[in-house]
Order: structure tokens, then sequence, then C-alpha cells
């Protein structure tokens, strides 16, 4: 994170506060300047070398991924994107900057 | 740090766990530096409901992200609405032990293709309690590759197609009623 910081001031901003001993264990909202609760979060599709989907969130400094599954519990594959690829704005939930 | 000190910490690590887990919790604070912080270590999540309505738990701890599906402890996902956008009623396409589709259905299902426009198709077939699994397990599949390549004919792509037998009925097979119930073909469509 000192490198982060020496990069872009926004995102040592953001790290603001948790500095020395650290946030409470209420991990529920993101604080610092994009502050939010994390379910107003906003993701975007990203495909596995398989072709599988995965929900992403470039959240400013923190990034989400987490499995795209049917209702029976299996990967979906939709084909949406070819693998590797993205689809979406999975960075527009937030204002901060950074480098990616 | 102290002996002393050290102990407090770790009853009151103790206490915190126990409070969060609301069951008799090994003493599992402070093993390392992980868990030495203001959080000692517990990281108590929130949900956030992906476009589909499924659940996944997510974690913000000031410099990370963290988010993993939630899911029963069978494996199957938490979803607050349900992503079947069609259910064939197999009695309206299929007679009895059988897999074809008759012209006027498959015009059904090629209107309905058309008309939905899903990036892709996941088709699962499914069947009443009687006759044994296996019998069950082939005729469903069956029936969704049926309904798959009429999809497939007027240009929809299919995600996958899948035969759950019985093993996955709608409502209980207590009664004719719902016994028809349980035999259709499920169409989730991915947008």
């Amino acid at each position: 994170m000192v490198t982060a910081c020496a990069v872009g001031l926004s995102a040592c901003t953001d790290y603001e506060g948790g500095l020395g001993r650290g946030y409470p264990s209420d991990k529920t909202f993101d604080r610092g300047i994009d502050k939010k609760h994390l379910s107003q979060l906003q993701a975007g599709i990203w495909v596995d070398p398989n072709g599988c989907d995965h929900w992403i969130i470039d959240d400013g400094v923190e990034g989400y991924l987490s499995a795209r599954l049917d209702k029976f519990g299996k990967p979906v594959c939709s084909g949406v994107a070819p693998p590797t690829h993205t689809a979406g704005d999975f960075k527009g939930g937030s204002s901060i900057k950074d480098p990616n | 740090m102290g002996p002393t000190i050290s102990n407090a910490l770790r009853a009151i690590a103790s206490l915190t766990m126990a409070a969060a887990l609301t069951v008799a919790s090994t003493s599992a604070d402070a093993q390392t530096r992980s868990q030495q912080g203001r959080d000692k270590g517990v990281y108590t999540p929130t949900i956030w409901v992906d476009p589909d309505g499924c659940e996944h738990w997510v974690m913000d701890d000031g410099a990370e992200g963290y988010m993993t599906p939630h899911t029963t402890r069978q494996g199957i996902p938490v979803c607050r609405r349900g992503d079947v956008c069609g259910v064939m009623e197999a009695d309206q396409f299929f007679a009895t032990d059988k897999y074809n589709i008759s012209a006027q259905g498959r015009a059904r299902l090629a209107n309905f293709f058309q008309s939905t426009g899903a990036v892709s198709y996941i088709i699962t077939g499914h069947t009443d309690s009687r006759a044994s699994d296996a019998y069950n397990m082939r005729l469903s599949y069956n029936r969704a590759n049926s309904v798959a390549h009429v999809a497939n004919q007027v240009g929809a792509r299919i995600a996958d197609v899948r035969g759950y037998g019985e093993r996955m009925p709608a409502v209980p097979n207590n009664s004719a009623a719902n016994m028809a119930k349980n035999r259709r073909v499920e169409i989730i469509c991915i947008r």
C-alpha cells in the first residue's frame, strides 16, 4: 500500500483511517472517499479460460471476483465474451482512479 | 508484550469469536500476526446481490475487497428470485415416454427463443417420480435436447443441456396435478 500511496493520492486517501491498527470487525462498508454499503457494488462479467462467467468488480482500490452460478449450483458459461475477456462496466461503481 | 496483557487480549478475542459465531469457539485467537489487529481476525461480511438475484458474501477491510458465493451447505446458491424465464409443461409438448416435439410445439418454442433474445440459454429436463431414476434421467435429457435443437435452429446460443430426471421436483409428487407440474422443461435465460 505504500507504493499505492506514492503513485496515487486518491488511493492513499481511501486507505486513510485504516492505517495503524486497522478497522473493526464490521467489514460491510467501503470507507474512504468512495464510501458506501457493499450491497451497492457494480459488477460486470469476467470470462475464465474455460469460458465460464464470474462477477468482477473494480471498486477503486478494492477488487472483487465471485463465481456466477445457476440455481442448481453449476457454473454459468454463457459465451457473453471470449475467454479472459470482460463485459459490462465493472469499473463504473467508483470514481477513484488507480493505474488499472 | 507481557503474558498478562496477552492473556487478556486472548480472552477478549475468544469472547468476540463466540459472540460472532454463536457456537463455542476453540481459541482461534492471535495465532498469527493476521489475528492481532483491531478486528482480531474476525471478518463480519454482508450480502451483495448479483444481477441474477443470487447472494454473495462480501467484505472490505480497508484496502482489500473479498467476495465468495453464498451457498447452502449442499452447495446450492442462495437466490432471491428464480432465474427461470420459461417453464414448458411437458404434457403440452411431449407424448408419454416420448421426446419428439410436434410441429406446433416447435413453432411455439421457436417463437419463445426469438422473442426472448437472451445472451444464451440453459435447458433442463425434469420428470415426475414414476418409473426408475435411470429411465427418468434419460427421458428428461432427451426432452431437453429436443428443446435445445429447436433453439439451435433459430440461432439461439445454448450454454448447457441437462436432464435432472425426478431429482429436482418443483412440487411434491403427491397428486396427479403436482406430478404434471413436475413433468417439465425449464429454460434459464442468461442475460
